[in-house]
């Protein structure tokens, strides 16, 4: 009897082939379940050739970025796993920033309690809240690129993932020059300097607990004018150094997060239902927002949580 | 950007909107409107009323602007005893070109220049440098504008940058000096203001481009800041033009046929016809701009038109659709090709139909009153050719050689066209491998033909 299909053991005939099958193969073991739209899939691609684009730069030894990601591309990105969930935390926020430009007035804003909040928050602040608010700023503003593409700041990127991007840059530059000694050596040089390296102070979570320190027992306040201005950078930080989270889980736990779920997470900063309203209508309104709850035990899921865990901050050797 | 789908709505008796696909939906809401609220396009609320009245199907050009995009698409209105049914296609979207975004975003695309953005004190958040650009100094982040860039006051002695900041407006044009490693070298600054969800100013956005010496012109106060110190034969000048012209002259017509249409209340009848004149020489100017809008892009080098496969019938039938109620209006009888006539053949389908428009809108013009139009489909070897005739005061054999020519309008004076229509009507007939002829005598009409390549349907 001839068997229709090839069975198991059997290499698949074609990368192509291979990736359809197992993405039929996830669609019909969860047919409901959302799955990325073109934006995200485009914007997460991009913030992923950024940071290749970046790593590759970061060896310092010519290295063709473009070569580099078209080969990538075509056979795949070695540390896909790796990279997948902060790209994709890192677009969703993007997405969510996004929002209010996009919408312009239909975007909800502040009620008029909201108002009075963000107006009196114009009085006079502290040098240290201003001058770490600014710091809190700056760092933000290193996760665009220049022409205000969203992308991973290389200091805000987790140890180990960048440990791993820069041997897979180096191996592929390695097999791309095999035949030349001398750059294999220069090349291994570079990528122990990157790697032992020690990232600078200016990563967004080192800002974001300088700006937390700074304001003391004024945390909710600042929270509360965070949330009435739509100024979600300043909202995510806080609560990521008041959850022991880094920014990037903190965003990714916030827009993931269950509407009713959102009073419990941002409980720490003690911010009443009400204030919390303008937060809970932006997240509602943001189109294809991937949920968390019902699969919180599959893999995925897993991967978010360890993603989730705090591990301390850049430069500060915790 | 295009959509093929129709876009679908209905209107009930009291003209409020009950139902519509996401994209009129959403142009609606950005006009102010809403489900189950009056339409809130001036223009389409204008034609539904207009199809109720004559208790007949309506199709006509819909022009619509919001503060994104001008939107061209094709409404079909299908009144009924409840109200209407709306059926829109051809929906084309076209960004809004501001000319003074459009040079900012030239500059950020500058590998030579730097991008930079500050906060509401002018204090810098973020600058990078392009690829051919010098390096950015260290130790910017969280100085001073005024400090990393020594600002130069322009000829009048004012700088722009403080100016906008008054204002919380985009500028341009505010020249720095910079010391680099190498050198002190002169850069324009310009940026945009930046608003958070409160609307609230939070600072400015904006690049830094290389200043030469030849860009003096540029920042000259004496410069118009939406053609700057173009050359008329530049493209930059049409595309800006355009841009500038469009949207507002789409406000005015809009407004215009409001007060004209009496659709917030009834108005003394001579300021209504006036507002109706306003509406009237807004839509010629509008014409004007598509016109020259056209003749910059077809005499650009190089300029093809696509290939698509047409049949010369339908789109006959398209265009005496179009203008079937301009025709009505003069009593003119217009004999279209019947549903079943074919003629298949290669050219640009929006490109075709703006032709046949402009001979069928041409012959409606010129024609005497309770005269009528023929339309007839022939092909000849290799040809597929639709014919356009007339009942005319007609042309000279002298006249005739010069009818296709730029700006030619045969001695008339009335303000019923720019002289380019024709023009440009053969230049994209020649631009599709086919030719646009005419055969006339005076007093006998004219025989406007198109011909295109045939193909076998």
């Amino acid at each position: 009897m001839i068997e229709p299909f090839p069975s198991s053991g059997i290499d698949l005939p074609s990368p192509t082939l291979s990736a359809r099958l197992r993405e039929l193969g996830d669609y019909l073991a969860a047919p409901s379940v959302g799955r990325l739209t073109e934006e995200q899939r485009a914007l997460a691609l991009g913030i992923a050739r950024r940071l290749i684009a970046d790593i590759a730069a970061q060896l310092d030894v010519g290295i063709d970025a473009a070569a580099l990601w078209s080969d990538w591309l075509r056979g795949g990105v070695p540390s896909a796993q790796r990279i997948a969930v902060a790209c994709f935390a890192r677009a969703e926020e993007h997405r969510w920033r996004g929002q209010i430009a996009q919408l312009g007035r239909e975007t909800p804003t502040a009620d008029d309690a909201g108002a009075e909040i963000a107006e009196d928050a114009a009085e006079a602040i502290s040098s240290d809240v201003d001058r770490t608010a600014l710091a809190l700023r700056i760092a933000d503003r290193r996760r665009f690129d220049g022409q205000g593409n969203p992308c991973i700041a290389l200091v805000d990127l987790d140890a180990d993932v960048r440990r791993a991007l820069l041997l897979d840059v180096a191996a592929w530059q390695l097999a791309r020059s095999s035949a030349d000694v001398d750059g294999a050596a220069l090349l291994g040089e570079a990528v122990r300097s990157a790697i032992e390296a020690a990232p600078n102070d200016h990563g967004i979570d080192h800002a974001a607990a300088a700006y937390r320190a700074a304001l003391g027992p004024d945390i909710g306040r600042a929270s509360a004018i965070a949330i009435a201005r739509h100024d979600w950078p300043s909202l995510i930080a806080l609560a990521a150094v008041e959850t022991q989270r880094s920014y990037g889980a903190m965003a990714i736990a916030l827009l993931t997060a269950e509407i009713a779920s959102l009073p419990a997470l941002l409980a720490p900063l003690g911010l009443d239902r009400r204030t919390i309203a303008p937060l809970e209508v932006s997240l509602a309104m943001l189109p294809a927002r991937a949920v968390s709850g019902a699969n919180a035990g599959d893999e995925p899921a897993a991967r978010l949580a360890a993603f989730s865990s705090f591990d301390g901050l850049p430069g500060d050797g915790a | 950007m295009t959509t093929e789908r129709i876009v679908r709505a209905r209107i009930d008796q009291s003209g409020t909107l009950v139902s519509a696909d996401t994209p009129l939906l959403r142009l609606q809401q950005r006009a102010g409107g809403g489900l189950d609220r009056p339409l809130a396009l001036p223009q389409l609320a204008r034609l539904v009323a207009l199809a109720q009245r004559l208790g007949r199907e309506v199709t006509r050009p819909l022009y619509a602007a919001d503060d994104h995009s001008d939107i061209h698409a094709i409404v079909r209105i299908l009144p009924d005893d409840d109200g209407a049914n709306l059926e829109i296609s051809d929906w084309r979207t076209r960004p809004i070109v501001d000319p003074q975004r459009s040079l900012a975003a030239g500059a950020i695309s500058d590998p030579r220049g730097w991008t930079w953005e500050c906060d509401q004190q002018l204090r810098l958040v973020a600058l990078r440098s392009g690829s051919d650009a010098p390096p950015v100094p260290a130790g910017w982040e969280g100085r001073s504008l005024s400090e990393v860039f020594e600002l130069q006051p322009d000829d009048d002695g004012n700088f722009p940058v403080l100016r906008a900041l008054a204002r919380q407006a985009h500028f341009e044009g505010q020249r720095v000096r910079i010391a680099t490693p190498d050198a002190r070298v002169g850069m324009a600054l310009s940026g945009d203001p930046v608003f958070d969800g409160t609307r609230r100013f939070t600072g400015f956005r904006g690049s830094v481009a290389p200043f030469e010496a030849s860009d003096e012109a540029v920042v000259a106060p004496a410069t118009d800041p939406a053609f700057g110190s173009l050359p008329l034969s530049d493209p930059q000048f049409g595309r800006r033009i355009d841009g500038a012209l469009r949207g507002p002259l789409s406000r005015i017509i809009a407004t215009a046929e409001t007060i004209s249409g009496q659709f917030d209340g009834p108005i003394r009848a001579d300021y209504a016809r006036y507002a109706g004149d306003i509406a009237h020489a807004g839509r010629h100017l509008l014409g004007l701009v598509d016109d020259l809008a056209d003749l910059q892009n077809i005499e650009r080098p190089g300029f093809k038109a696509a290939r698509d496969e047409i049949d010369l019938g339908d789109l006959a039938r398209r265009a005496v659709g179009l203008l079937a109620m301009k025709a009505e209006e003069k009593n003119i009888r217009i004999d279209a090709p019947r549903k079943d006539d074919l003629m298949p053949a290669t050219g640009e389908f929006r490109r075709v139909l703006q032709i046949l428009l402009n001979l069928i809108g041409n012959a409606i013009r010129y024609s005497p009153d309770h005269s009528q139009i023929w339309i007839r489909l022939d092909r000849e070897s290799d040809r597929a050719t639709v014919t356009v005739a007339d009942q005319g005061q007609g042309m000279s054999a002298e006249d005739q050689t010069v009818v296709f020519n730029k700006f030619e309008r045969l001695g008339r004076t009335d303000g019923g066209g720019s002289g380019l229509g024709l023009y440009i009507a053969r230049r994209l007939a020649l631009a599709m491998d086919g030719d646009l002829a005419v055969d006339s005598a005076p007093g006998q009409g004219a025989r406007f033909t198109l011909s295109l390549p045939a193909r076998d349907g």
